[in-house]
Protein backbone atom coordinates (compact mmCIF):
# COMPACT_ATOMS: atom_id res chain seq x y z
CA UNK A 1 0.00 0.00 0.00
CA UNK A 2 2.90 2.75 0.61
CA UNK A 3 4.37 1.71 -2.44
CA UNK A 4 0.86 2.31 -4.09
CA UNK A 5 0.92 6.14 -1.92
CA UNK A 6 3.97 6.76 -3.29
CA UNK A 7 3.05 6.72 -6.68
CA UNK A 8 0.34 8.89 -6.42
CA UNK A 9 2.20 12.36 -5.14
CA UNK A 10 6.02 13.41 -4.46
CA UNK A 11 7.20 11.84 -1.23
CA UNK A 12 8.10 14.72 0.16
CA UNK A 13 11.17 14.52 2.63
CA UNK A 14 9.68 17.24 5.09
CA UNK A 15 7.35 19.42 4.50
CA UNK A 16 7.08 19.55 1.11
CA UNK A 17 5.68 22.16 -1.21
CA UNK A 18 1.81 22.61 -1.04
CA UNK A 19 1.17 23.96 -4.70
CA UNK A 20 2.90 21.56 -6.39
CA UNK A 21 0.39 19.21 -8.58
CA UNK A 22 -0.38 15.80 -6.63
CA UNK A 23 -0.54 12.63 -9.06
CA UNK A 24 1.61 9.97 -10.10
CA UNK A 25 5.12 9.90 -10.66
CA UNK A 26 6.07 6.90 -12.64
CA UNK A 27 9.68 8.04 -12.61
CA UNK A 28 12.72 7.39 -11.14
CA UNK A 29 15.00 9.55 -9.07
CA UNK A 30 18.68 7.90 -8.18
CA UNK A 31 20.97 9.96 -6.59
CA UNK A 32 24.88 9.49 -6.80
CA UNK A 33 26.64 10.66 -3.76
CA UNK A 34 30.10 11.38 -2.85
CA UNK A 35 32.84 14.13 -1.66
CA UNK A 36 34.67 15.95 -4.42
CA UNK A 37 36.66 14.25 -7.04
CA UNK A 38 35.71 11.10 -6.00
CA UNK A 39 34.27 10.02 -9.71
CA UNK A 40 30.82 10.74 -9.78
CA UNK A 41 30.74 12.26 -12.79
CA UNK A 42 33.01 9.71 -14.99
CA UNK A 43 30.40 7.19 -13.44
CA UNK A 44 27.31 9.11 -14.55
CA UNK A 45 28.52 9.78 -17.85
CA UNK A 46 28.74 5.85 -17.76
CA UNK A 47 25.13 5.25 -16.28
CA UNK A 48 23.14 7.52 -18.58
CA UNK A 49 23.78 6.15 -22.12
CA UNK A 50 23.88 2.43 -21.00
CA UNK A 51 19.99 3.42 -19.42
CA UNK A 52 19.15 4.71 -22.49
CA UNK A 53 20.68 1.58 -24.47
CA UNK A 54 17.89 -0.03 -22.19
CA UNK A 55 15.25 2.12 -23.10
CA UNK A 56 14.77 4.33 -20.51
CA UNK A 57 14.46 8.10 -21.22
CA UNK A 58 17.24 9.99 -18.80
CA UNK A 59 17.97 13.29 -17.58
CA UNK A 60 20.57 14.56 -15.73
CA UNK A 61 20.61 16.99 -12.92
CA UNK A 62 23.97 17.98 -10.60
CA UNK A 63 24.23 20.39 -7.63
CA UNK A 64 24.24 24.09 -8.32
CA UNK A 65 23.46 23.60 -11.80
CA UNK A 66 20.14 25.74 -12.11
CA UNK A 67 19.83 28.16 -14.92
CA UNK A 68 18.36 30.45 -12.17
CA UNK A 69 21.37 30.45 -9.48
CA UNK A 70 24.96 29.04 -11.36
CA UNK A 71 25.58 32.48 -12.24
CA UNK A 72 25.06 33.66 -8.83
CA UNK A 73 26.32 31.20 -6.75
CA UNK A 74 29.98 31.27 -8.46
CA UNK A 75 29.80 35.34 -8.43
CA UNK A 76 29.24 35.03 -4.66
CA UNK A 77 32.10 32.60 -4.30
CA UNK A 78 34.62 34.70 -6.02
CA UNK A 79 33.29 37.51 -4.06
CA UNK A 80 33.81 35.53 -0.76
CA UNK A 81 30.68 37.96 0.92
CA UNK A 82 29.00 34.39 1.47
CA UNK A 83 27.80 33.39 5.17
CA UNK A 84 27.22 30.00 6.15
CA UNK A 85 23.46 30.84 6.32
CA UNK A 86 23.34 32.78 2.55
CA UNK A 87 25.82 29.87 1.00
CA UNK A 88 22.86 27.01 2.25
CA UNK A 89 20.26 29.56 1.08
CA UNK A 90 21.43 29.95 -2.18
CA UNK A 91 21.98 26.17 -2.66
CA UNK A 92 18.94 25.63 -1.30
CA UNK A 93 17.25 27.81 -4.00
CA UNK A 94 19.17 26.30 -6.54
CA UNK A 95 17.76 22.76 -5.61
CA UNK A 96 14.54 23.64 -5.84
CA UNK A 97 14.21 25.63 -8.77
CA UNK A 98 15.98 22.39 -10.34
CA UNK A 99 13.01 20.67 -8.14
CA UNK A 100 10.11 22.30 -9.52
CA UNK A 101 11.42 23.40 -13.24
CA UNK A 102 13.54 19.92 -13.86
CA UNK A 103 13.13 17.03 -11.93
CA UNK A 104 9.48 16.41 -11.17
CA UNK A 105 8.32 17.10 -14.59
CA UNK A 106 11.32 14.32 -15.50
CA UNK A 107 9.51 12.24 -12.85
CA UNK A 108 5.84 12.77 -13.96
CA UNK A 109 7.04 11.93 -17.79
CA UNK A 110 8.50 8.96 -16.52
CA UNK A 111 12.17 9.54 -16.68
CA UNK A 112 15.17 8.23 -14.69
CA UNK A 113 16.50 11.33 -13.30
CA UNK A 114 20.01 11.02 -12.40
CA UNK A 115 21.39 13.69 -9.52
CA UNK A 116 24.79 14.43 -9.16
CA UNK A 117 24.79 14.95 -5.44
CA UNK A 118 21.73 15.70 -3.53
CA UNK A 119 20.32 17.46 -0.48
CA UNK A 120 22.78 14.73 1.86
CA UNK A 121 25.82 17.19 0.16
CA UNK A 122 24.53 20.00 1.99
CA UNK A 123 24.11 17.84 5.14
CA UNK A 124 27.48 17.03 5.09
CA UNK A 125 28.88 20.00 4.32
CA UNK A 126 27.08 21.96 6.85
CA UNK A 127 27.46 20.39 9.15
CA UNK A 128 31.30 20.55 8.57
CA UNK A 129 30.65 24.17 8.53
CA UNK A 130 28.85 24.37 12.05
CA UNK A 131 25.38 24.87 10.42
CA UNK A 132 22.59 23.63 12.83
CA UNK A 133 21.75 19.95 11.32
CA UNK A 134 18.01 20.36 12.25
CA UNK A 135 18.02 23.88 10.47
CA UNK A 136 19.37 22.48 7.33
CA UNK A 137 17.29 19.52 7.01
CA UNK A 138 14.56 21.58 7.77
CA UNK A 139 15.51 23.83 4.51
CA UNK A 140 15.25 20.76 2.51
CA UNK A 141 12.02 19.46 3.61
CA UNK A 142 10.64 20.73 0.57
CA UNK A 143 12.74 18.34 -1.08
CA UNK A 144 11.42 14.80 -2.29
CA UNK A 145 13.04 11.38 -0.98
CA UNK A 146 15.16 9.61 -3.91
CA UNK A 147 13.77 6.01 -4.86
CA UNK A 148 17.86 5.27 -4.82
CA UNK A 149 20.57 6.57 -3.03
CA UNK A 150 24.19 5.50 -4.23
CA UNK A 151 27.11 6.50 -2.30
CA UNK A 152 30.49 6.36 -3.93
CA UNK A 153 32.94 6.07 -0.59
CA UNK A 154 36.53 6.31 -0.49
CA UNK A 155 38.53 7.64 2.26
CA UNK A 156 41.28 10.66 1.88
CA UNK A 157 44.34 9.10 1.71
CA UNK A 158 43.18 7.67 -1.68
CA UNK A 159 41.33 10.76 -3.09
CA UNK A 160 44.16 12.44 -3.04
CA UNK A 161 46.19 11.24 -6.03
CA UNK A 162 42.83 11.39 -8.06
CA UNK A 163 42.78 15.40 -6.69
CA UNK A 164 46.22 15.80 -8.19
CA UNK A 165 45.68 13.96 -11.42
CA UNK A 166 42.53 16.15 -12.25
CA UNK A 167 42.59 19.77 -11.69
CA UNK A 168 44.58 19.76 -8.76
CA UNK A 169 43.40 20.94 -5.05
CA UNK A 170 41.27 24.07 -5.07
CA UNK A 171 40.33 26.84 -1.93
CA UNK A 172 36.17 25.18 -1.49
CA UNK A 173 37.21 22.07 -2.23
CA UNK A 174 40.60 22.05 0.62
CA UNK A 175 37.52 23.84 2.84
CA UNK A 176 40.02 26.80 2.79
CA UNK A 177 36.91 29.21 3.68
CA UNK A 178 36.80 27.20 7.31
CA UNK A 179 40.42 28.85 8.20
CA UNK A 180 41.30 25.56 9.48
CA UNK A 181 44.59 26.70 8.76
CA UNK A 182 47.09 28.54 5.36
CA UNK A 183 48.25 25.05 4.32
CA UNK A 184 46.42 24.01 1.73
CA UNK A 185 47.14 20.67 1.77
CA UNK A 186 46.73 20.12 5.74
CA UNK A 187 43.50 21.60 5.18
CA UNK A 188 42.54 19.45 2.39
CA UNK A 189 43.02 16.61 4.37
CA UNK A 190 41.21 17.83 7.37
CA UNK A 191 37.88 19.14 5.74
CA UNK A 192 37.57 16.13 3.27
CA UNK A 193 38.29 13.84 5.84
CA UNK A 194 35.38 15.26 8.23
CA UNK A 195 33.34 15.28 5.05
CA UNK A 196 33.70 11.65 4.53
CA UNK A 197 32.96 11.18 8.05
CA UNK A 198 30.09 13.06 7.63
CA UNK A 199 29.11 11.29 4.58
CA UNK A 200 29.27 7.88 6.03
CA UNK A 201 27.40 8.76 8.96
CA UNK A 202 24.79 10.07 6.44
CA UNK A 203 24.78 6.69 4.73
CA UNK A 204 23.74 4.80 8.15
CA UNK A 205 21.53 6.99 8.71
CA UNK A 206 19.60 7.42 5.44
CA UNK A 207 20.31 3.58 3.91
CA UNK A 208 22.36 4.73 0.85
CA UNK A 209 23.60 1.73 -1.21
CA UNK A 210 27.29 2.32 -0.74
CA UNK A 211 29.71 1.61 -3.09
CA UNK A 212 33.72 1.58 -2.83
CA UNK A 213 34.97 4.58 -4.84
CA UNK A 214 38.66 3.06 -4.50
CA UNK A 215 37.81 -0.15 -7.33
CA UNK A 216 38.66 0.65 -10.89
CA UNK A 217 36.07 2.67 -12.57
CA UNK A 218 34.90 -0.40 -14.87
CA UNK A 219 34.66 -2.52 -11.39
CA UNK A 220 32.21 0.51 -9.68
CA UNK A 221 30.40 1.02 -12.63
CA UNK A 222 29.63 -2.61 -13.04
CA UNK A 223 28.02 -2.45 -9.62
CA UNK A 224 25.96 0.87 -10.29
CA UNK A 225 24.62 -0.68 -13.18
CA UNK A 226 23.37 -3.86 -10.70
CA UNK A 227 22.19 -1.40 -8.16
CA UNK A 228 20.16 0.36 -10.16
CA UNK A 229 19.04 -2.68 -12.36
CA UNK A 230 18.12 -4.75 -9.30
CA UNK A 231 15.97 -1.39 -8.08
CA UNK A 232 14.26 -1.12 -11.42
CA UNK A 233 13.36 -4.56 -11.47
CA UNK A 234 11.66 -4.59 -7.72
CA UNK A 235 9.94 -0.92 -9.18
CA UNK A 236 8.09 -3.13 -12.15
CA UNK A 237 7.45 -5.87 -9.84
CA UNK A 238 5.81 -3.95 -7.56
CA UNK A 239 3.87 -1.86 -9.72
CA UNK A 240 2.72 -5.15 -11.80
CA UNK A 241 -0.63 -5.81 -10.73
CA UNK A 242 -1.13 -9.38 -9.63
CA UNK A 243 -2.48 -11.73 -12.07
CA UNK A 244 -5.45 -12.97 -9.92
CA UNK A 245 -6.59 -9.35 -8.87
CA UNK A 246 -6.79 -7.92 -12.72
CA UNK A 247 -10.20 -6.34 -12.10
CA UNK A 248 -9.54 -4.86 -9.30
CA UNK A 249 -6.17 -3.05 -10.62
CA UNK A 250 -7.68 -1.64 -13.70
CA UNK A 251 -10.14 0.08 -11.45
CA UNK A 252 -7.45 1.57 -9.70
CA UNK A 253 -5.88 2.92 -12.50
CA UNK A 254 -8.65 4.26 -13.42
CA UNK A 255 -8.34 5.98 -10.07
CA UNK A 256 -5.37 7.14 -10.75
CA UNK A 257 -5.89 8.62 -13.94
CA UNK A 258 -9.12 10.73 -12.87
CA UNK A 259 -7.33 12.26 -9.52
CA UNK A 260 -4.71 13.27 -12.01
CA UNK A 261 -7.36 15.21 -13.66
CA UNK A 262 -8.45 17.16 -11.34
CA UNK B 1 18.00 38.37 -7.57
CA UNK B 2 16.54 41.07 -9.69
CA UNK B 3 17.57 38.62 -12.66
CA UNK B 4 15.55 35.87 -11.16
CA UNK B 5 12.58 38.48 -11.29
CA UNK B 6 12.63 39.87 -14.68
CA UNK B 7 12.75 36.63 -16.23
CA UNK B 8 9.43 35.51 -14.33
CA UNK B 9 11.47 31.57 -13.34
CA UNK B 10 10.86 32.69 -9.90
CA UNK B 11 8.47 29.46 -8.36
CA UNK B 12 6.99 30.43 -4.79
CA UNK B 13 9.49 28.45 -3.34
CA UNK B 14 12.78 30.18 -5.03
CA UNK B 15 11.15 33.80 -4.65
CA UNK B 16 10.71 32.54 -0.72
CA UNK B 17 14.43 31.36 -0.60
CA UNK B 18 15.95 34.33 -2.44
CA UNK B 19 14.17 36.92 -0.20
CA UNK B 20 15.73 34.31 2.96
CA UNK B 21 19.08 35.15 1.32
CA UNK B 22 18.55 38.73 1.13
CA UNK B 23 17.47 38.93 5.05
CA UNK B 24 20.36 36.30 6.05
CA UNK B 25 22.90 38.86 4.49
CA UNK B 26 21.18 42.19 5.74
CA UNK B 27 20.96 40.54 9.36
CA UNK B 28 24.90 39.67 8.99
CA UNK B 29 26.22 42.50 8.12
CA UNK B 30 23.40 45.22 8.97
CA UNK B 31 21.75 44.15 12.01
CA UNK B 32 23.77 41.96 14.74
CA UNK B 33 26.82 44.00 14.59
CA UNK B 34 24.93 47.23 15.53
CA UNK B 35 22.76 45.58 18.40
CA UNK B 36 25.63 43.82 19.44
CA UNK B 37 27.19 47.69 20.27
CA UNK B 38 24.16 48.31 21.88
CA UNK B 39 22.28 50.44 19.28
CA UNK B 40 18.81 50.32 18.07
CA UNK B 41 17.92 48.87 14.60
CA UNK B 42 14.85 49.83 12.99
CA UNK B 43 13.94 47.50 10.64
CA UNK B 44 11.17 48.52 7.80
CA UNK B 45 9.90 44.71 7.73
CA UNK B 46 11.12 41.60 8.99
CA UNK B 47 10.63 38.06 8.82
CA UNK B 48 6.57 38.78 9.16
CA UNK B 49 6.77 39.66 5.69
CA UNK B 50 7.67 36.86 4.44
CA UNK B 51 5.22 34.37 6.52
CA UNK B 52 2.62 36.49 5.55
CA UNK B 53 3.68 37.12 1.40
CA UNK B 54 5.63 33.57 0.79
CA UNK B 55 2.16 31.85 3.01
CA UNK B 56 0.07 33.58 0.76
CA UNK B 57 1.91 32.46 -2.50
CA UNK B 58 1.25 29.07 -1.19
CA UNK B 59 4.19 27.90 0.74
CA UNK B 60 4.09 25.36 3.69
CA UNK B 61 3.45 28.30 6.90
CA UNK B 62 5.60 25.58 8.73
CA UNK B 63 8.70 25.67 6.46
CA UNK B 64 9.21 29.32 6.21
CA UNK B 65 9.03 29.85 9.56
CA UNK B 66 11.60 27.04 9.80
CA UNK B 67 13.58 28.64 7.01
CA UNK B 68 13.66 32.08 8.73
CA UNK B 69 14.72 30.44 11.89
CA UNK B 70 18.18 31.55 12.24
CA UNK B 71 16.34 34.73 12.66
CA UNK B 72 16.68 36.55 16.22
CA UNK B 73 13.37 37.82 17.54
CA UNK B 74 12.85 41.33 18.01
CA UNK B 75 12.33 43.79 21.21
CA UNK B 76 8.93 45.11 19.44
CA UNK B 77 7.22 44.58 16.18
CA UNK B 78 4.73 47.19 15.12
CA UNK B 79 2.33 45.87 12.75
CA UNK B 80 0.82 48.29 10.63
CA UNK B 81 -2.43 47.62 9.15
CA UNK B 82 -4.74 48.82 6.46
CA UNK B 83 -7.92 47.83 4.56
CA UNK B 84 -7.05 46.74 1.15
CA UNK B 85 -8.91 49.69 -0.55
CA UNK B 86 -6.51 52.19 1.19
CA UNK B 87 -3.75 50.17 0.00
CA UNK B 88 -4.29 50.16 -3.18
CA UNK B 89 -5.47 53.73 -3.81
CA UNK B 90 -2.30 54.90 -2.21
CA UNK B 91 -0.42 52.60 -4.23
CA UNK B 92 -1.89 53.69 -7.63
CA UNK B 93 -1.55 56.84 -6.59
CA UNK B 94 1.72 56.89 -5.71
CA UNK B 95 3.27 55.22 -8.57
CA UNK B 96 2.09 54.53 -12.30
CA UNK B 97 2.37 50.81 -12.12
CA UNK B 98 1.98 48.15 -9.88
CA UNK B 99 5.01 45.40 -9.29
CA UNK B 100 4.39 42.59 -10.79
CA UNK B 101 5.55 40.22 -8.47
CA UNK B 102 3.53 42.95 -5.39
CA UNK B 103 0.32 42.39 -7.22
CA UNK B 104 1.19 38.42 -7.52
CA UNK B 105 0.59 38.54 -11.10
CA UNK B 106 3.30 35.43 -11.13
CA UNK B 107 0.44 34.03 -9.38
CA UNK B 108 -2.08 33.68 -12.71
CA UNK B 109 -4.78 35.03 -10.53
CA UNK B 110 -6.23 37.75 -12.63
CA UNK B 111 -4.66 39.36 -15.78
CA UNK B 112 -5.96 42.74 -14.96
CA UNK B 113 -2.65 43.91 -12.60
CA UNK B 114 -5.04 46.06 -10.59
CA UNK B 115 -7.54 43.04 -9.78
CA UNK B 116 -4.77 40.83 -9.60
CA UNK B 117 -3.08 43.06 -7.08
CA UNK B 118 -6.89 43.13 -4.95
CA UNK B 119 -7.33 38.96 -4.59
CA UNK B 120 -3.79 38.92 -3.76
CA UNK B 121 -3.14 41.62 -1.32
CA UNK B 122 -6.45 40.48 0.48
CA UNK B 123 -5.11 36.98 0.60
CA UNK B 124 -1.48 38.78 2.82
CA UNK B 125 -3.74 40.87 4.44
CA UNK B 126 -5.99 37.96 6.45
CA UNK B 127 -2.54 36.23 6.39
CA UNK B 128 -1.15 39.05 8.24
CA UNK B 129 -3.69 39.04 10.85
CA UNK B 130 -2.88 35.73 11.42
CA UNK B 131 0.82 36.07 11.80
CA UNK B 132 -0.23 39.28 14.23
CA UNK B 133 -1.76 36.78 16.34
CA UNK B 134 0.50 34.12 16.51
CA UNK B 135 3.08 36.37 17.55
CA UNK B 136 1.10 38.71 19.13
CA UNK B 137 2.05 42.04 17.36
CA UNK B 138 0.78 45.09 18.53
CA UNK B 139 -1.28 46.68 15.74
CA UNK B 140 -1.45 50.19 14.64
CA UNK B 141 -4.51 51.50 12.30
CA UNK B 142 -2.60 53.10 9.53
CA UNK B 143 -5.59 54.06 7.91
CA UNK B 144 -5.78 56.91 10.95
CA UNK B 145 -4.12 60.11 10.14
CA UNK B 146 -0.11 60.24 10.18
CA UNK B 147 0.22 61.92 13.47
CA UNK B 148 -2.05 59.83 15.56
CA UNK B 149 0.04 56.97 14.19
CA UNK B 150 3.46 58.54 15.11
CA UNK B 151 1.76 58.94 18.50
CA UNK B 152 0.71 55.92 18.72
CA UNK B 153 4.05 54.12 17.92
CA UNK B 154 5.80 56.44 20.25
CA UNK B 155 3.80 55.34 23.15
CA UNK B 156 4.56 52.37 22.25
CA UNK B 157 8.54 52.67 21.67
CA UNK B 158 8.62 54.64 24.68
CA UNK B 159 7.27 52.38 26.96
CA UNK B 160 9.35 49.75 25.46
CA UNK B 161 12.64 52.02 26.21
CA UNK B 162 12.07 53.31 29.42
CA UNK B 163 15.01 51.06 30.73
CA UNK B 164 17.45 52.03 27.70
CA UNK B 165 20.37 54.15 28.14
CA UNK B 166 21.62 54.79 25.15
CA UNK B 167 24.32 57.15 24.80
CA UNK B 168 23.87 59.97 22.48
CA UNK B 169 27.07 59.11 20.56
CA UNK B 170 25.13 56.16 19.03
CA UNK B 171 21.91 57.78 17.42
Amino acid sequence: MARIAERLGPNWFGRGIPYVKRGPLPGHLIVIEGTDGVGRSTQIQLLSPWLELEGYAVSNTGWTRSPLLADTINEAKAGHELTTTTFSLLYAADFADRLEHQILPALRAGFIVIADRYMYTAFARNTVMGVDPAWTRALFGMAIVPDLVIYLQTDVERLIPRVFDGKGMDYWESGMHLALGSDLYDSFVRYQGELIAEYDRLAEEFGFVVVDARDSIDTIQEQLRACVAGHLSKARAASAPPASAAPASRRRRAGVRSSRRS
Amino acid sequence: MRRGKKKDLLTPTTFCLLHAVDFADRLTYQIVPPLKAGMIVLADRYVYTAFARDVARGVDPGWVRDVYSFAPRPDLTLYFRVPIETSLERLLTGRTKLKYHEAGMDLGLATDPVESFRVFQSRVLDTYDDVTREFGLPVIDAAADIPTQQRMMREIVQEMLHEYEGDGAHR
